[in-house]
């Protein structure tokens, strides 16, 4: 290990000493168990509904696995005395919720049960460009000073790949395909240049989070993902990207994750208490 | 415009562990090869070890015909000359001589000899 | 899947059939060979196949959107992901089973184009017990413990079918389900051994489904409604067991389980007849049967709606592929 000595932690206890430090770890953790739970969140209401059989079948795979990702970080909050995993994912207000705004945006029009007329290039677009963040933000966290944070990115880091290169194909197929479609993705990279800004944040402890080596600065981090995008599309939109509604990082988010949340604790506040 | 085209048959094999040859799994849809791979893996080996997969488009493989299966495929039980069992009668003669019989355990359990 | 079936008018071409090449398949399904989608078969043993296996596979398909419902809302992270697992499985057998009907149509010209449109049209019916509401969480549990128990009696009776694909889809099928029953006891027993809520959810849940239950096997004879294929087949050799026999298999295996829990059949004269050896139960309606698989039941138009939907709003996905995609 490179790092000096005095910066690697190796346990809760010991990150609880120091506060700032502390609190720098639990909004990462946040930001990446809220994106992932929201992301799978998502995933999970196409379940059934994707253009083919054998992409729904395969498509539910990396929906299990992202939201496995999402235990495994709720797992290093219960830990440092968050509370349960369960509460955590399933019983949190709004404005304590740290996923990105973009990540939380319905699928498309109607309901999952009821006219869903889901939108397969969000879908591809969003996928896509979320896990080329995922993939970067997790590459970093690897060599993270918190290293029970550390090893849990080096094993998801095992599966994301495939991720990855599932949304890349899909997106570099139909990209590259049709006028229609390549018109349907257009249209969403558009909206999610206006939105995706906050994926990129790192919210308030940003700047603790660089100093003590939990994380990369959040200018590298979009430096890094602009620069994969761009490989991809040739050439980025002109405008830069922007946070249309504001930052999920601190806490803001709009009412699609009012939907979301009154779906995945439906169960959950039905019987408060009740072990299920 | 037509979406048939989308629905190409491809056979998906894989391979289980370094040991293991490749195995068929089954068949699936998908519109060119790469798309094919990439759904093969979490639709058949959801829960297995996997450290390979193959996809062929199945217009690719030349399997036999519902005939040549039926005329090829059976066989004169006459070939002990090809298999061990045609030389069984070594392991008495071994057995006089006091030398034990270089059987296919016994060959195959020399995966290392004598270091100089 | 049981053998009551109506599928649209039979469109296929008829084999000149040759009693010496009959004599010879029935030989080889005695001698218990498996057939190939490519050796010579009858026409009435292709027909019989491809209706039951399209019907089996587009049942899962469809079986997957009532457990769907309760995938987003699962109560915890574990159960979130039983659940996705679950439903995703039954995805992948009606993949699997949809393989090997498409194979089986294929000298029609038909594909999987055809038989989602089929589905969507009515021409192509799916299993009773997928017409029905799923109301509370209760349900999720119930689906994968007692519907999916019922699945298991009438799949594992087919293990042995002449049918070589259709077996070899039944073997993976079939291990699968081994998961989805603890799946769904872990669900019912959680919900069983809980709190009072949550014991009042299960037995509503079981007082609801218990007529789809017992139709799940199909009526007893073709007398009931007029058409049954089970008698087809039994002698082909696909499954072992008529539909009685099937749902007294069923019985024999869930009731005392039932009853274990605590829990109660919407049914004051189920007994055991030790005389006759067998279950006395009263018979659902079969009436009220023949109008949930002709797409009338409590949630067909819901089902076959978001089928509909998710089929021709993903059409461009399949258009934009189906041009030859050059390199990659």
């Amino acid at each position: 290990m490179e790092r000096g000595e005095e910066k690697v932690i190796t346990s809760a206890e010991q990150a609880k000493q120091d506060p700032t430090y502390l609190q720098a770890l639990k909004e990462l953790l946040y930001q990446l168990a809220d994106d992932d739970f929201l992301v799978s969140f998502r995933g999970s209401e196409w379940l059934g509904l994707a253009p083919h059989i054998e992409e729904d079948v395969a498509f539910s795979s990396i929906t299990q696995n992202t939201m496995g990702h999402a235990l495994l970080f709720y797992q290093l909050l219960e830990e440092l005395g968050e509370g349960k995993v369960d509460v955590l994912a399933h019983d949190r207000k709004p404005s304590e919720r740290k996923n990105a705004i973009y990540l939380e945006k319905k699928n498309g029009e109607g309901h999952y049960t009821e006219e869903p007329y889901y939108d397969w290039a969000l879908t591809v677009v969003r996928n896509y460009f979320y896990e080329t963040f995922k993939k970067i933000k997790l590459e970093a966290i690897t060599k993270s000073s918190y290293q029970p944070l550390a090893n849990v990115a080096g094993k998801v880091l095992m599966e994301q790949p495939y991720h990855l290169a599932h949304w890349k194909l899909w997106f570099e197929q139909l990209y590259n395909s049709t006028d229609d479609a390549r018109a349907r993705l257009q249209t969403r990279i558009a909206e999610a240049w206006e939105e995706f800004g906050d994926v990129l944040e790192l919210g308030p402890y940003a700047t603790e989070m660089a100093h003590f080596e939990l994380m990369i600065s959040e200018v590298e981090l979009r430096d890094r993902w602009l620069e994969e995008i761009e490989l991809m599309l040739g050439t980025l939109p002109s405008r830069t990207l922007g946070k249309k509604y504001g930052s999920g990082r601190e806490g803001e988010h709009t009412s699609d994750l009012d939907q979301a949340i009154e779906i995945f604790q439906d169960v959950y506040v039905s019987d408060e208490g009740a072990v299920w | 415009m037509e979406e048939t085209n989308f629905y190409q048959e491809y056979e998906v094999f894989s391979k289980k562990s370094v040991k293991a040859p490749i195995q068929h799994q089954f068949s699936l849809l998908a519109p060119n090869e790469e798309m094919a791979l990439s759904m093969a893996l979490e639709n058949f080996m959801r829960r297995e070890d996997v450290l390979d997969v193959w996809v062929v488009k199945r217009e690719n493989i030349r399997r036999m015909t519902s005939e040549e299966r039926t005329n090829w495929t059976k066989r004169l039980d006459n070939k002990d000359y090809r298999k061990t069992k045609g030389y069984g009668y070594l392991r008495q003669k071994w057995k006089e001589k006091e030398q034990g019989m270089l059987d296919e355990k016994e060959i195959m359990s020399w995966k290392e000899v004598k270091k100089k | 899947m049981y053998n009551y079936l109506e599928y649209g008018s039979s469109d296929a071409p008829r084999n000149h059939e040759d009693p010496e090449q009959y004599d010879r398949f029935m030989a080889r399904i005695e001698a218990g060979e498996k057939i190939e989608a490519d050796d010579w078969m009858p026409d009435d043993y292709r027909q019989g196949l491809i209706k039951l296996i399209s019907m089996h596979g587009i049942s899962e398909i469809m079986g997957a959107l009532p457990e769907k419902e309760w995938v987003p809302k699962a109560p915890t992270l574990k159960r979130k992901l039983g659940i996705m697992a679950k439903v995703q499985d039954e995805m992948g057998h009606g993949q699997l089973l949809l393989r090997v009907a498409e194979d089986l149509m294929k000298p029609y010209g038909k594909t999987r184009k055809d038989l989602i449109e089929n589905l969507l049209s009515g021409d192509l019916k799916f299993h009773n017990v997928f017409h029905m509401p799923t109301k509370t969480w209760a349900d999720a549990g119930m689906v994968g413990w007692l519907v999916d128990g019922a699945a298991i009696i009438s799949q594992t009776n087919m293990l042995d079918a002449s049918y070589g694909p259709y077996q070899r889809a039944l073997q993976r099928i079939c291990q699968e389900e081994v998961f989805h029953a603890q799946h769904g006891e872990a669900i019912i027993m959680a919900l069983a051994e809980g709190s009072d809520h949550q014991r009042e959810i299960l037995q509503e849940s079981l007082n609801r489904w218990w007529p789809s239950l017992l139709m799940f096997f199909g009526p007893a004879s073709a007398d009931t409604t007029g058409s049954s294929k089970q008698d087809i087949m039994i002698k082909y050799k696909i499954r072992k067991s008529n539909n009685e026999e099937l749902r007294q298999a069923f019985l024999d295996k869930y009731l005392p389980r039932v009853f274990s829990l605590g829990l109660t059949v919407p049914d004051e004269t189920v007994h055991y007849d030790e005389e006759q050896g067998q279950w006395v139960y009263q018979q659902p309606d079969w009436d009220e049967f023949k109008q949930i698989i002709k797409n009338k039941g409590p949630r067909s138009k819901e089902r076959l709606r978001l089928r509909q939907i998710a089929y021709e709003n993903n059409s461009w996905v399949r258009q934009a592929l189906s041009k030859e995609v050059v390199g990659s």
